[in-house]
């Protein structure tokens, strides 16, 4: 028997060591060579601590193939790219026509929806005599421009190249226009848009984006080369410069529409991993101290675990690199106060057992036994509920999901096999006393409860 | 034993009373205010500024009320700080908002922006109703089949539905907002108020495969006072555990944290005061059905006069074979 509790302390120890191994990586291998590095903890924060977006686009066509998502997400990666966000992700839920976008960090949520969402078709139409002022509005179906005036006018959009036929765009200062977006042409593009200037002379070849007009500049003379120029409509170098990101990027094959944005703020984030993690540190301290005051020895030995316990869902965490979110320390913290409850419940079975006048060793054994059947019924229903959340739950839900199963499960371990080598390893020193005796004032108290 | 001799079977009817004094008002302010629902459920813009100026709601109002917002939520925070709840914005329109919030306080810095399309908060509401509804199915699936009795777990459930009402109640009478993380609150309660449950439970199924002789009533009361310690003291470090993060978590996190600690509070009290009770209730009222009309005037609590009926087997069951057993003695 005293050989099978060095085994189970054993291994007891060899589980604290490779969940602070996962969890902190104190050792690094490079090739077969093990390195130290000073233990930190290597969790994936949430947006909602670390501050940042998260957009979810939907695609305003029915009928969008898993291509078409895909060209979407393309388009976006690259756009993002211009943002200067580190680690960005980009999901697709094709089923929900959905495409969601996490943002770490960033500083400016609007510029990153106004720069993602924009479908960006660009479409330089021919509008004959007619000169039509920026912000004017062509209808859905190209017959109709509204003017910013409010007024309507007919004008069918005749469109002759689009953004599809440039080859590279660039934002720039001009001394008479300010900012401005120079692009040129593919080749055959280049070759089409020269006939045309030539041709058409006199005329406006009106700018538009995403039917809307950005500047109608009259064509003065042919155009070789395939350069041009979009001014006008800009009002600092930003705007251009986010223009010329678009027209880069190419239009999005399905135009999006923004369903939801929740961004943190920097500012926010910070303020709520510093409050949780005192929030941490205080309801583990109480909850200790209860631990102490109420089962002496054994609440020592109970609090023991409770910190392998706290080593374990880090591990778990990291090990699965899930996403700690705050309702995720919420899940943590409120997993601590249950963790408890499997050690309650195994002391106060024991200490039935002691009263019956049964020997220290009996009454572990058969408090543990006992407990047993009750800890997995009470966890299981408990698990149930996390699992569905798990399973149904996204966001903010899903993260509070994450930690609870892990707590839960991590919480039966330690209670049921971590506890008990540290009860039984003292049940053979000269301390046993002291765990019959403190069993018995446990009584007491209950009696004033 | 040193446990205290208190008799919560035979007061029972003071639970219930109690109950319906928490859940009636909670019903009618639920019907009548209904719930504070957050941009979450109902679709619909929240920020959180910091502006660099001093201003009033007032100031702000005026701002809103220029481009046909008047029946935004605007609340001051600490500071220079302003929550606004309103209609899901264009990205157009919330632009000109900050720009005018801008030209007349100065830099505004977002600390928390929530913007959600219509057809999520639907899509949220489904899924937390549907999460509730298979949760519990799954649990009365889980728990008639550990106690080999449906009326274990029809009872755990009502004492369940008890909480989650308690719940819904006080978030309806504190007006506090029901948002995503309210769903986490519903189903951490459903999973702690059951556990709860259980391990009481757990202990009358102990007692009724060790005592033959008790009458099931007195048997539940007993099982209670000896589950009572634990009881206790589960909930109380659960709720230290959550009471630091209502405390020092921040704002962000209090009514999430408030939800938990009155679940945990109610799933203590409820398996105590309503789950067991119904279970006796639900006993004595089958055994009435069954026995002669003589002796179902007797009192219902109190030592059953009929040893037999107060085996265990017959006690929680209302399976066949066990009805086969009783009807021989």
């Amino acid at each position: 028997m005293a050989s099978r509790l060095w085994l189970r302390l054993a291994f007891v120890l060899a589980v604290a060591l490779l969940a602070f191994q996962v969890a902190f990586r104190p050792v690094r291998f490079e090739g077969f060579v093990p390195t130290l590095t000073s233990p930190r903890i290597h969790l994936n924060l949430g947006l909602d601590l670390k501050g940042g977006s998260r957009l979810v686009f939907r695609a305003l066509r029915e009928n969008v193939s898993v291509e078409d998502l895909q060209g979407v997400k393309r388009i976006i990666e690259q756009r993002i790219d211009q943002l200067g966000v580190v680690e960005p992700t980009i999901e697709i839920l094709s089923r929900q026509r959905r495409i969601v976008v996490e943002l770490p960090g960033i500083q400016d949520p609007q510029r990153a929806i106004n720069l993602i969402g924009k479908t960006a078709l660009l479409e330089f139409v021919d509008t004959g005599t007619t000169q039509l002022p920026p912000g004017a509005k062509w209808s859905e179906d190209g017959k109709k421009v509204t003017l910013p005036s409010g007024q309507s006018i007919s004008l069918p959009k005749n469109v002759k190249f689009t953004g599809a036929d440039l080859q590279s765009a660039q934002a720039t200062i001009s001394d008479i226009e300010g900012p401005v977006v120079n692009f040129q042409m593919k080749g055959e593009a280049a070759k089409r848009f020269e006939e045309y200037t030539r041709e058409n002379i006199g005329r406006y070849l009106t700018i538009v984006l995403d039917n809307e007009v950005i500047s109608s500049p009259v064509i003065r003379s042919t155009i070789t080369g395939g350069r041009g120029q979009i001014s006008g409509g800009f009002q600092n170098l930003q705007e251009a410069r986010d223009l010329a990101v678009l027209l880069r990027s190419g239009a999005l094959p399905v135009p999006v529409e923004v369903e939801e944005n929740r961004t943190i703020g920097p500012l926010l984030g910070r303020d709520s991993i510093e409050r949780s993690l005192k929030a941490g540190y205080i309801g583990t301290i109480l909850v200790i101290l209860f631990m102490l005051l109420y089962y002496r020895l054994q609440g020592f030995l109970a609090s023991l675990a409770l910190g392998l316990y706290i080593l374990l869902i880090l591990a778990a965490l990291t090990g699965l690199n899930a996403t700690l979110t705050l309702p995720g320390i919420a899940g943590i913290i409120l997993s601590i106060g249950m963790a408890v409850d499997a050690n309650v419940i195994i002391f106060e079975k024991m200490k039935e057992e002691l009263r019956l006048g049964k020997t220290l060793y009996m009454a572990i054994q058969t408090g543990w036994r006992r407990a047993l059947v009750t800890i997995v019924d009470s966890n299981t229903t408990t698990l149930i509920a996390a699992v569905v959340l798990l399973w149904l739950g996204s966001g903010p839900i899903r993260g509070f999901a994450v930690t609870l199963t892990i707590g839960v499960i991590a919480s039966m371990f330690t209670a049921i096999v971590v506890t008990r080598v540290f009860v039984d390893l003292v049940s053979g020193t000269r301390l046993a006393s002291w765990l019959k005796a403190i069993a018995a004032t446990g009584g007491r108290t209950s009696e004033a409860a | 034993m040193k446990q205290p001799s208190w008799d919560i079977i035979g007061k029972r009817k003071w639970g219930y009373l109690f109950s319906l004094l928490v859940i009636i008002p909670g019903i009618i302010a639920l019907s009548v205010n209904g719930l504070n629902l957050g941009v979450d459920f109902t679709g619909g813009t929240f920020l959180d500024l910091r502006l660099e100026k001093d201003f009033t709601t007032g100031q702000v109002r005026q701002i809103f009320d220029r481009f046909g917002l008047g029946r935004s939520i605007i609340q001051k925070g600490a500071g220079r700080d302003l929550s606004i709840r309103t209609r899901f914005l264009s990205e157009e329109e919330r632009v000109k908002i900050l720009q005018a919030l801008r030209q007349e306080f100065g830099e505004v810095t977002v600390l928390r922006a929530d913007e959600v399309g219509p057809r999520i908060g639907r899509e949220l509401r489904n899924i937390a109703i549907l999460g509730v509804a298979i949760g519990l199915l799954l649990q009365v699936v889980y728990i008639s089949y550990r106690f080999k009795s449906v009326r274990f777990a029809v009872a755990a459930d009502i004492a369940l539905l008890h909480d989650i009402l308690v719940v819904l109640a006080a978030f309806s009478l504190t007006r506090k907002e029901v948002n995503s993380s309210f769903v986490a609150v519903l189903l951490t309660v459903v999973g702690y108020s059951i556990n709860d449950t259980i391990v009481l439970f757990d202990r009358i199924r102990e007692n009724l495969a060790m005592r033959a002789r008790e009458p099931f009533d007195r048997l539940v009361n007993r099982s209670i006072l000896e589950a009572l310690v634990r009881s206790l003291n589960t909930s109380i470090t659960t709720i230290l555990a959550i009471g630091a993060v209502y405390f020092f978590g921040g704002t962000t996190i209090r009514d999430f944290a408030f939800g938990l600690m009155v679940g945990i509070a109610t799933g203590a009290y409820s398996s105590i005061f309503t789950a067991s009770p119904l279970l006796v209730d639900w006993h004595l009222w089958a055994q009435r059905r069954k026995v002669k009309p003589v002796e179902a005037r007797l009192p219902a609590v109190g030592p059953s006069p009929v040893p037999a009926t107060a085996s265990p087997a017959t006690s929680p069951g209302g399976q066949p074979p066990r009805k086969h057993k009783k009807r021989r003695k």
